[in-house]
């Protein structure tokens, strides 16, 4: 015989390629339930382990969200903290004024030496403010920054120390979180010097003036300090802006990479499906007879 | 000079050599389902002429043999492309379930890695709350079971593996004593002139079904056939089998052996050759990654620990138990050393409230831990490997199953059965049988003429 022959037999070939096709078809309705393209490593090994680290980011991103509105917080309390100090010493500076008039009585100094003596023990509560039960204002020491020590000249000893706290909030970006105490009350203008000197001139009726100036220029250094806080909350909310944009730029990254083309998917799903009709339909009409069927 | 009772030997001939044909027909139809079944053809042959004077005489039809239709060449192709596609059938599928542990998950190692330096970027900004310093230990515990979790399924899978080769071993042995029995059948028919080819189709299906176990060469001399394995270890010679035997190694798996040798590491096909290579080194390199990866990150954390001090005021110790010499197998024991949140060291000075030290831990991340890449770019490396094996392992299955196919139509188109042909051939043999039978009819008349011609005569 000179003609090639046909396999007699297709039917295993057809169904291998039936079977293909089926196989296509569950990749494609696994990519479109999940809407990604990548649901086990070797659908795209490079692509999977651009995903891993892509998802490291995006947690690291989230973690650096969380710690900034964690210090935010903080920062937010100490603000108000310093505004209240700044609030006190304005009324210091004021009673102080008053009782430099020389036209007062002993009776009216002693009145406003009760009242400054109440200021006083207000400031050293907002100076050991906490914050979540940690003070704000004790460097990285956790017991009360300010006690009461008649020996001191300040009537106030500082216990806590000068550490200082930085914050990642970014890739290589730490954020100073604390000023000690000792910095924002003790410094270059003791606070609580100065209120212990007017109280001491009030009751005295000496050199009042010069200590209101004093008190004056603590108010003006801890000005200086609540920026500080001031500056920090600035920059954890254009960070959290940026960290927000960034979380946004890799979630496309990420879609890129990994999300599935559900059109593309769709429509080869649906070209699968012709197929795979055709192909059964081919199978069906494969003869079922042959040349015994016509020797009757 | 030719005679009327030659002619009928002729024409006897020829009703024989049309029953054989027919058998054949029949015999086609009645195996056209039988897997391995080569066709058969008669072969009729011109009997030897006579000569006499100057006439040459035919002398009919012989039935010289009914002859099956096989390729050797093609059975040869078909069984190499199934002893590679045993062998990847079989890798693919124990790395499928190997890169399960590998998909993304909320809790896969890459997710628990970032939740461990998450925890701890949390715990800087209130470094004494004792809440944030436990989800520290607890992400800490949370990697440790995730390496555990994810080597010992390693291991179990190997343990699996390892039962499979001694259930192999078995089935290979079982076919090469059919095969020898086949070939003492083969040559014993032979050896008398007979056909032998149904034995023959039968060995064929035996030796397709041990490719797919092993990989063998096929030596045919004329009526005898030797398979070896592919280093050349004897399983069949002739009418003798060799059976393969399996041994505990010292990790505890079997390693196969053949005449006292150990053969294993030899094996590459078929699918022994696919498990022993998933076994013995596919799935031992994943794991061994995972080692270096959770030794490389205990050690590194441990070390980062200990420059900071603890809630106590003293000196950071280990969070995770180090690892032993150089972490081999410690991905499967990886665990927490601490149970008290406080011994994480998140001071730099020894102050409660200080957390300078976090961020030398933290660092770690960014730290080249395991074979010089940082932790999260190492696991992404074994990610991006495990996938790569699944996908190269199955690209590779497709093309040889597309070649299979193929070879097996074309062997199809060789040897298989065509009913039409069938058919066609029932009608030719009918009507040659017809033919010679009008032929003996027709002789017989004429035999019967000449006898009665005397009366004819006289």
């Amino acid at each position: 015989m000179s003609s090639i022959r046909v396999n007699p037999f297709p039917m295993p070939d057809l169904l291998a390629a039936v079977e293909q096709l089926q196989r296509q078809q569950s990749n494609a309705t696994l990519e479109l339930a999940t809407g990604s393209s990548i649901n086990k490593p070797s659908d795209n090994p490079e692509g999977a382990a651009q995903l891993v680290k892509l998802s490291d980011l995006s947690s690291q991103l989230d973690s650096f969200q969380h710690s900034v509105s964690a210090i935010s917080g903080q920062f937010s309390t100490a603000d108000a903290t310093l505004s209240s100090v700044v609030t006190v010493l304005q009324r210091a500076i004021t009673l102080g004024t008053e009782g430099a008039n020389g036209t007062l009585s002993d009776a009216d100094r002693q009145a406003i030496v009760v009242e400054l003596t109440g200021i006083q023990s207000q400031l050293l509560s907002l100076a050991n403010t906490s914050y979540q039960g940690q003070y704000i204002f004790s460097g990285t020491s956790t017991t009360q920054p300010f006690v009461l020590d008649p020996t001191q000249t300040s009537g106030v000893r500082y216990t806590g120390n000068s550490g200082i706290n930085d914050v990642t909030i970014g890739a290589g970006y730490q954020l100073q979180v604390n000023v000690p105490g000792s910095q924002v009350f003790n410094g270059a203008a003791d606070t609580f010097l100065a209120i212990n000197n007017l109280i001491t001139s009030m009751e005295s009726n000496t050199g009042i003036g010069t200590a209101v100036t004093n008190v004056g220029n603590a108010l003006t250094y801890i000005s200086g300090q609540q920026a500080f806080y001031g500056n920090a909350i600035n920059q954890t909310q254009s960070q959290q802006t940026y960290l927000s944009a960034q979380s946004v730029g890799l979630a496309q990254q990420q879609n890129t990479i990994g999300a599935a083309d559900l059109t593309a998917v769709a429509s080869q799903l649906a070209l699968d499906q012709t197929s795979q009709t055709a192909a059964l339909e081919a199978i069906g009409k494969m003869p079922q007879t042959s040349l015994f069927d016509y020797l009757k | 000079m030719s005679s009327l009772f030659g002619s009928l030997a002729i024409a006897t001939g020829a009703l024989g050599a049309d029953q054989g044909a027919m058998d054949a027909t029949t015999n086609n139809v009645a195996n056209a389902n039988t897997p391995g079944y080569s066709r058969l053809v008669p072969v009729l042959v011109q009997s030897d002429p006579v000569v006499i004077g100057n006439v040459t005489y035919g002398e009919g039809v012989v039935l010289q043999q009914l002859r099956s239709v096989r390729d050797p060449i093609l059975q040869l192709r078909i069984e190499n492309e199934t002893q590679q596609q045993g062998q990847l059938n079989t890798v693919v599928s124990a790395m499928q379930q190997a890169q399960v542990q590998f998909t993304s998950s909320s809790s896969d190692i890459g997710s628990e890695i970032s939740n461990l330096f998450s925890s701890l970027n949390q715990l800087s900004t209130d470094p004494t709350n004792a809440s944030l310093r436990q989800s520290v230990l607890a992400a800490a515990g949370n990697l440790s079971t995730v390496f555990n979790n994810t080597s010992n399924a390693l291991s179990q899978q190997r343990t699996n593996l390892d039962l499979n080769v001694s259930q192999t071993v078995q089935q290979v042995n079982t076919l090469s004593a059919q095969i020898a029995g086949l070939n003492t059948n083969i040559s014993q028919l032979e050896g008398v002139g007979q056909d032998a080819s149904a034995f023959e189709d039968q060995r064929d299906v035996a030796i397709g079904q041990l490719s797919n176990l092993i990989g063998v060469s096929t030596i045919q001399s004329d009526n005898s056939l030797t398979l070896t394995t592919g280093n050349g270890s004897p399983l069949v010679v002739g009418g003798q089998s060799f059976n393969l035997s399996t041994q505990s190694n010292a990790s505890g798996f079997q390693d196969v052996y053949s005449q006292g040798q150990d053969i294993t590491s030899k094996l590459t096909s078929g699918e022994l050759g696919g498990l022993v290579q998933v076994r013995d080194q596919t799935i031992p390199g994943v794991i061994s990654n995972l080692d270096t990866l959770a030794s490389g990150l205990a050690n590194a954390m441990n070390a980062a620990n200990a420059k900071g001090f603890d809630l106590y005021g003293n000196p950071g110790g280990n969070i995770f138990v180090p690892p032993a010499g150089t972490g081999q197998g410690y991905a499967a024991t990886m665990a927490v050393a601490i149970t008290d949140p406080s011994l994480i060291a998140a001071s730099s000075d020894g102050t409660q409230g200080s957390n300078g030290n976090i961020a030398v831990l933290t660092a770690v991340e960014n730290q080249n831990v395991a074979g010089g890449q940082t932790p999260t770019d190492y696991y992404s490396n074994i990610v991006a490997n495990v996938g790569n094996d699944v996908a190269n392992a199955t690209a590779e299955l497709s093309s040889t199953q597309l070649a299979l196919n193929q070879l097996q139509d074309q062997l199809g188109s060789v040897s298989g059965v065509s009913l039409d042909e069938e058919a066609a051939n029932m009608v030719q043999y009918q009507r040659a049988y017809d033919a010679a039978a009008n032929v003996v009819t027709t002789i017989n008349d004429m035999i019967y003429t000449a006898i009665n011609m005397s009366t004819l005569t006289v």
